[in-house]
């Protein structure tokens, strides 16, 4: 049995407002197995980014650990632990968060050029294909601000998957969508995870995201209430 | 990477265009008045050195001391044939070479009296005297004939003279008895600044029997360099060759002759013949203060403008990352590390910096080519300390990209505060981060 893609264990995270402090997590222990399509609800405020900013290694625990493909993000230096989110996790955001001044080619290319280990021939055959996977191979030399929003996430899944990471996390990737664009995307997503098996982890408020899930955490105040496998979540 | 980091600063650059601009102009501003003050100071000392080693030293002098007992000094050096054929084969850079007879007298005529420093010339030698002399009346030939002077403009309306008229110079000879010596304007030339306010030249043999010297004896031989800047390395290379030809050498010392002659020759225990090696920059160094003052006026304006341009540099820039904090936070966020943002937004400033010193210094060469063609006169107080009758600035390619190079660092240093800031970010505010 190979180790979990991800593993917390007694996950805390507290932050500082002023004097209080806001307890985000709390006791949070979480294993998703590697080729899951895990769904993380709960309310606003529940604490589903913090803990997709855990797993991501953009932030890191108060106390307990996080484990991600093997490594424990609390004692990876920070050089480390952003070759950490290079090479082994893709982001997608809730805003799409492209980079306004490239074109949508150049987006996609950004994280192999970060890597540097392809040359610019295979870059392009591997950025070509997953334009076509995404259905925008026509819009490579777009800019950002030229498609709607539902393209962008396109754009944006396209960079998450470029450089094959096996784990891909997405904070709450369609609620700046439309419910048919959005579930569009979530299809996308879920094929890429039957194809290339990709690990993803997204967050939502929408139960009709989370029905495509393989299983659904769900978080309130900070903590993990329950956990659904597919046929529970769908049975909703 | 590196493609791509210059694609994504030049166009970061292009999306707030009018912000941008406003700074690379006035980088460009400031680069343009490098450009102009260097030009001056570097014009300046350009044409002090020409005129100055044309009419009063040369750029390497071979030149000494004779000391009858050793409180009794003259700035002479006795058959300067023979030390000058000791070395003359050993100067490449030669271009020309001239002996001058030094010397010093009170002139008297009917107008009044004044001290002259004379120089002994023998035109024939001296193929720049002509090109720097500008005589307003009588000619410069007259000059070839024994007993004759040539006067500055100031000089000969001090003493009241003109071409023609006849003047007395009184002089003290190296044996402590008074001589003298009528000659006859030859010439009245055109001011050049302070270096006319002394000096005067007559006929080298002239000179001589003022001062009761032998035919060989001259003041200096003055070497002149196809290229002054070579003047430091022929001086030294002389000076061991006459010491090896068994002459005695004084030790280089950055001062003209006659500062040595008054204030240090008498008062050591020697006599006889001592050779002197010095270069132009010793025997102006009285001179090089202007230089310094200009060039200190022009830097204290220079760093002033710098750091209000420098300020700007930061300003901008920080306002430009912080409405990037969310792009930044998410390059971040997908594995860029802090050392490439860094990188990414000191290219930036780069870019920003180096369009607009370029930009400045065409700028400021046109303006500074504008100005010389237009062949401003200065004002008289600054032809005197300038030594030159036009402004003419001296802009050369080399120093111009000095600058700009100097330019386009500052603006990448002033950037690394706010580029440091930028790299800190943490990759979170790419999801916190709203608008
Ligand atoms: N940087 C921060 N500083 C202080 N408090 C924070 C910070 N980030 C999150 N919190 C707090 O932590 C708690 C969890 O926030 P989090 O953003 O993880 O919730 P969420 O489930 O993603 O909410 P939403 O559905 O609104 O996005 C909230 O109470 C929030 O106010
Ligand atoms: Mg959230």
């Amino acid at each position: 049995m190979p180790e979990p893609i991800v593993e917390a264990v007694d996950v805390a995270k507290v932050y500082q407002l002023g004097k209080t402090q806001v307890h985000a997590l709390r006791h949070v222990d979480l294993v998703v197995e590697r080729g899951e399509f895990l769904s993380i609800a709960g309310p606003s405020g529940s604490g589903k980014t913090t803990l997709l900013n855990l797993i991501g290694g953009v932030d890191v625990p108060s106390s307990g650990t996080v484990r991600v493909d093997g490594e424990d993000t609390s004692k990876l230096t920070e050089r480390a632990l952003t070759r950490l989110r290079l090479d082994h996790i893709g982001f997608i955001f809730q805003t799409f968060n492209l980079v306004a001044v490239l074109t949508v080619f150049q987006n996609v290319e950004f994280p192999l050029l970060l890597q540097g280990r392809m040359s610019s021939d295979d870059r392009r055959r591997r950025v070509n294909a997953l334009l076509e996977a995404v259905g925008l191979a026509d819009h490579a030399r777009h800019r950002p601000s030229e498609l709607s929003g539902g393209q962008r996430q396109r754009v944006a899944v396209a960079r998450a998957l470029v450089a094959n990471p096996p784990l891909v996390l997405a904070d709450e990737p369609t609620a700046n969508l439309d419910s048919v664009t959005g579930g569009h995307i979530i299809d996308l997503m879920r094929e890429m995870n039957r194809r290339d098996g990709t690990t993803f982890i997204f967050s939502t408020h929408d139960p009709k995201v989370m029905s495509h899930a393989s299983a659904i955490v769900r978080l309130e105040d900070g903590r993990v209430v329950g956990r659904e496998t597919a046929q529970g979540a769908e049975a909703r | 990477m590196i493609a791509t980091d210059l694609f994504i600063a030049a166009r970061n650059l292009a999306r707030h265009t009018r912000r941008n601009l406003l700074l690379a102009s006035a980088i460009g501003g400031v680069t343009a008045m490098l450009v102009l003050l260097g030009g001056l100071t570097t014009g300046m000392r350009e044409a002090m050195l020409h005129s100055a080693t044309t009419l009063m030293t040369g750029h390497v002098n071979l030149a000494g001391f004779f000391k009858i007992t050793s409180g009794t000094a003259a700035p002479i050096v006795a058959g300067w044939e023979k030390p000058w054929d000791a070395v003359k084969d050993r100067i490449p850079e030669l271009d020309y070479m001239a002996p001058r007879g030094r010397g010093w007298a009170k002139a008297v005529a009917d107008g009044g009296s004044m001290d002259l420093v004379l120089a002994g010339v023998e035109l024939s030698r001296e193929p720049g005297f002509h090109k720097v002399i500008q005589v307003v009346d009588g000619s410069l030939e007259e000059l070839g004939k024994p007993g004759t002077i040539l006067l500055f403009q100031d000089q000969a309306k001090r003493l009241g003279v003109k071409p023609g008229d006849t003047l007395t110079l009184s002089a003290p000879t190296t044996r402590g008895a008074s001589n003298t010596a009528d000659v006859r304007v030859a010439a009245v030339a055109r001011n050049i600044g302070l270096l006319s306010a002394f000096n005067a030249f007559i006929p080298a043999d002239t000179l001589r029997q003022l001062y009761q010297l032998k035919a060989g004896t001259t003041g200096a031989v003055q070497i002149y360099l196809k290229d002054p800047a070579d003047s430091a390395k022929v001086a030294a290379r002389l000076r061991a060759a006459l010491r090896d030809a068994g002459w005695r050498v004084m030790d280089p010392d950055p001062q003209p002759y006659w500062q040595k002659l008054m204030f240090k020759v008498n008062a050591e225990d020697w006599t006889g013949q001592k050779l002197d090696v010095t270069t132009w920059e010793d025997e102006m160094s009285f001179l090089s203060w202007i230089v310094t003052a200009v060039t200190w006026l022009g830097n204290v304006l220079v760093t002033v403008l710098m750091v209000i341009v420098a300020v700007g540099i930061v300003n901008t820039l920080a306002i430009a990352i912080r409405e990037r904090t969310r792009e930044i936070g998410t390059l971040r966020a997908i594995g860029m590390q802090r050392t490439q943002v860094l990188r990414l937004t000191l290219l930036e400033a780069f870019l920003l910096g180096l369009g607009g010193a370029v930009a400045g210094a065409l700028l400021g060469a046109a303006v500074g080519a504008g100005l010389n063609g237009a062949g401003i006169e200065l004002p008289e107080t600054m032809q005197y300390f300038l030594l030159q009758r036009n402004l003419h600035l001296a802009i050369h390619p080399g120093q111009v990209a000095v600058y700009v190079a100097f330019v386009t660092a500052l603006t990448t240093v002033a950037a690394s505060w706010p580029s440091a800031y930028a790299a800190r970010m943490r990759p979170v505010t790419a999801m916190h981060h709203v608008g």
